[in-house]
């Protein structure tokens, strides 16, 4: 049953190929079904990710008996201490899972494989929307293909909403709106919300004024006027020196302890964060909860689905072809992600995201509805050129902000100025 | 002639290789590449390019964050190690008493120092100083508080002391060695004389524990230095808030594994190298004054 499944997913690339290349007889000799193949794959994740990803594993070498795969896994902090000195020594595995905030690193130090000539061959991407799959794009190569989709948004409760004075979150909200709800839901005695994460949140202020935080080449930042670096962080810890959002304090002290959040002890309307995130959180809140889209004006050119992360085929692989193939069962097999069931965000595929949709949860459902309402009005978006040095810059400044320490405008010009540094000097 | 002393000495060679093959390859070849490394920028992708001094000019004068570490360290340092040693001469002054249960309680004020430098405590010590921790429930039972530990960047830092306090074991233990090889009829013949406790402190025990302190104080100014593990786990791996438990070391391995700055993450080890390498040489120093030796220090 499960043999068939994979087999019936692989026999129109097989094809393909065929017909692709029957002169490349060295070539479709090597790819001879029967030849024996170990691929190595690595992830980061937690237990959960492990065990399902092992499932899909088993599953795919039972469909492809020469296939022997070999899993590493690890933390996300150690998985990239183990991949660097790898990368350096041309030793990655086969296929790696790839961050948006260092596939560009990999992908521009030739360390990862373009992944062009694969799509639609071994890889089939009929049923992937463009902009999704762009986003694995650096200039014309497809470094990596997007396991799964992330959009920003507000995740609230609607009843603590109601209790602040407001019925709902209006469509097409702007900043404005946020700011007088978030002096509602202070003036009713809750928090708005727990910040946002600086970084994440000043690209997609930046991308609705059709600019970025990083330049194209990634060797400065990709905006000029400080004045928008002012006004963003200015409305951020002008809300907690109102006191509609935790003082930064209390931000430090919770900060990535789900439980310890306001709004799971019942004093916060919401949080600001990407929809994978959702389910967990509605887990620990449990109480009806509500997805908004982001504050505007212009949130169609800041939005974008963001690649919860990518599969990527290495350069120093011996076995790309078949590397290419798995990516190619884990974006298509229903079976396969009826077990994975989005937990690497929403599949690409949209048959694949009708078929698991069956077997989510209600939160589950909530995430995959929100994403399907958002797909269409994301712009385009490309992995950016940055740095982890310069997104711990600026979250160090944001909290200094927030501490009531430095003043916007001077974080503002010592932003532009370390951190154009570290991007000229990389 | 030679070859025959060679062979006579073979044996002792061939038992001797495993360390020495072992020295070479994990320790001496290292430091060596480590040493080359940190005049170079290097980010593990790209081949190292060499950059001269610049890593080592950045530090002092381009960096205030890792002004700020230095001074982070030093504070742990110069207020944890001596809070430390006094707190273990303290318990092994009790505990050198002759009381029955006296094993017992060895043993359990040295578990601490057992389990001390792992994950689990510094989680344990998180929830410690959380806003509804413990802590925070007794200093408002005296109508104080709560203070934001993890908030407050010098609070941060007092708990991160705290918690060196606190693993105070095996400085205790060697005190308690140092005690016992005092022989009480010092403190007979003092007692016989009239001298009074404070007085038998500082005139029987505190010279003739001087080595031992002198050792203590040596061994857990190294190990000070170079904490690492209760700075990540408390902090996140950031050395917040406001960058106020920002260790030397946690800063060098940000440096060297999230940011990828190998060249500057090996000058940074060379610079600490340097450190502790003065101040063990001030103590040695200054212990000519303090240190008393039986057989004249020699």
């Amino acid at each position: 049953m499960l043999a068939g499944c994979g087999g019936g997913n692989n026999a129109p690339a097989e094809n393909a190929k065929n017909v692709e290349k029957p002169a490349e007889s060295n070539q479709t000799a090597t790819e001879a079904p029967a030849e024996p193949v170990t691929l190595r794959i690595a992830w980061w994740g937690g237990d959960t990710r492990h065990s399902y990803t092992q499932q899909v594993i088993d599953m795919y070498e039972a469909a492809n008996p020469n296939v022997t795969i070999e899993p590493e896994y690890a933390s996300f902090d150690d998985y990239w201490k183990k991949l660097a000195p790898q990368a350096a020594a041309n030793r990655l595995p086969d296929i790696v899972q790839m961050d948006i905030s260092y596939i560009n690193q990999y992908g521009s130090n030739g360390q990862l494989e373009d992944m062009t000539p694969y799509l639609n061959k071994q890889i089939q991407v009929g049923d992937v929307n463009e902009n999704v799959l762009a986003t694995g794009k650096i200039g014309d190569k497809q470094f990596g293909v997007p396991l799964g989709v992330n959009v920003l948004g507000f995740q609230y409760d609607p009843a603590l909403l109601k209790k602040a004075g407001v019925d709902s979150i209006p469509e097409n909200w702007t900043w404005d709106q946020y700011k007088e709800i978030a002096m509602k839901a202070k003036a009713a005695g809750l928090f708005m919300d727990g910040s946002m994460a600086a970084d994440v949140f000043f690209n997609y202020y930046l991308r609705t004024k059709g600019l970025a935080l990083y330049n194209n080449e990634g060797t400065a930042l990709g905006y000029e006027d400080d004045a928008l670096f002012s006004d963003f962080f200015g409305m951020l810890s002008g809300l907690i020196a109102d006191g509609a959002v935790p003082t930064q304090d209390k931000l430090s002290q919770n900060k990535g302890v789900i439980e310890e959040s306001e709004i799971v002890k019942g004093t916060g309307v919401g949080v600001w964060q990407w929809s994978n995130q959702y389910v967990a959180l509605q887990i620990a809140v449990n109480r009806p909860m509500e997805l908004a889209q982001m504050p505007g004006p212009d949130m169609q050119k800041g939005l974008y689905m963001e690649p919860s992360m990518y599969w990527s085929i290495t350069s120093n692989s011996k076995a790309k072809e078949e590397a290419a193939k798995f990516v190619d069962f884990w974006t298509n097999n229903a079976e396969a992600n009826k077990l994975i069931k989005g937990e690497r965000g929403v599949p690409i595929s949209s048959k694949i995201k009708e078929s698991v949709s069956t077997v989510l949860t209600d939160s589950g459902k909530q995430v995959f509805k929100f994403v399907a309402d958002m797909e269409p009005v994301t712009s385009p978006m490309s992995p950016p050129v940055g740095s982890p040095e310069v997104v711990a810059l600026l979250t160090d400044l944001a909290e200094q902000m927030n501490f009531g320490q430095i003043k916007p405008d001077t974080a503002a010009a010592q932003f532009r100025k370390e951190a154009n540094s570290i991007l000229a000097n990389r | 002639m030679l070859g025959q002393h060679l062979k006579r000495n073979l044996t002792g060679y061939a038992f001797i290789s495993p360390f020495i093959i072992g020295f070479l390859c994990f320790t001496l070849v290292p430091m060596v590449i480590s040493l080359y490394l940190s005049f170079t920028k290097y980010n593990l992708f790209s081949p190292p390019r060499w950059v001269g001094m610049d890593n080592y000019i950045k530090m002092f004068s381009n960096d205030p964050k890792y002004l700020q570490s230095l001074k982070v360290t030093l504070l742990y340092v110069f207020i944890g190690v001596p809070m430390r040693l006094t707190f273990a001469l303290f318990v092994a002054m009790i505990l050198n008493t002759k009381s029955r249960m006296v094993g017992a309680y060895r043993t359990i004020y040295y578990l601490p120092s057992i389990i001390g430098g792992s994950v689990a405590v510094s989680i344990m010590w998180r929830n410690i100083f959380s806003d509804t921790g413990i802590i925070n429930g007794l200093i408002g039972f005296f109508g104080l508080g709560p203070v934001s530990w993890f908030g407050n960047p010098s609070a941060a830092l007092v708990m991160l002391i705290s918690l060196s306090v606190w693993q105070f074991g095996s400085s205790m233990l060697i005190f308690l060695a140092g005690l016992k090889n005092i022989p009480s009829e010092m403190y007979e013949a003092a007692s016989v004389d009239g001298a009074s406790f404070f007085r038998k402190f500082f005139k029987i025990t505190m010279p003739l524990l001087s080595s031992v302190i002198l050792f203590n104080l040596v061994m857990q100014t190294i190990s000070a230095f170079m904490t690492f593990v209760p700075a990540y786990i408390i902090s996140k791996g950031e050395g917040g808030p406001m960058d106020g438990t920002l260790l030397y070391s946690l800063y060098l391995f940000r440096q060297a594994f999230m940011f990828n700055n190998m060249g500057y993450a090996s000058a940074m080890a060379w610079v600490m190298l340097l450190l502790v390498g003065i101040m063990t040489g001030i103590l040695f120093k200054t212990s000519k004054s303090w240190v008393f030796y039986e057989s004249g220090g020699k």
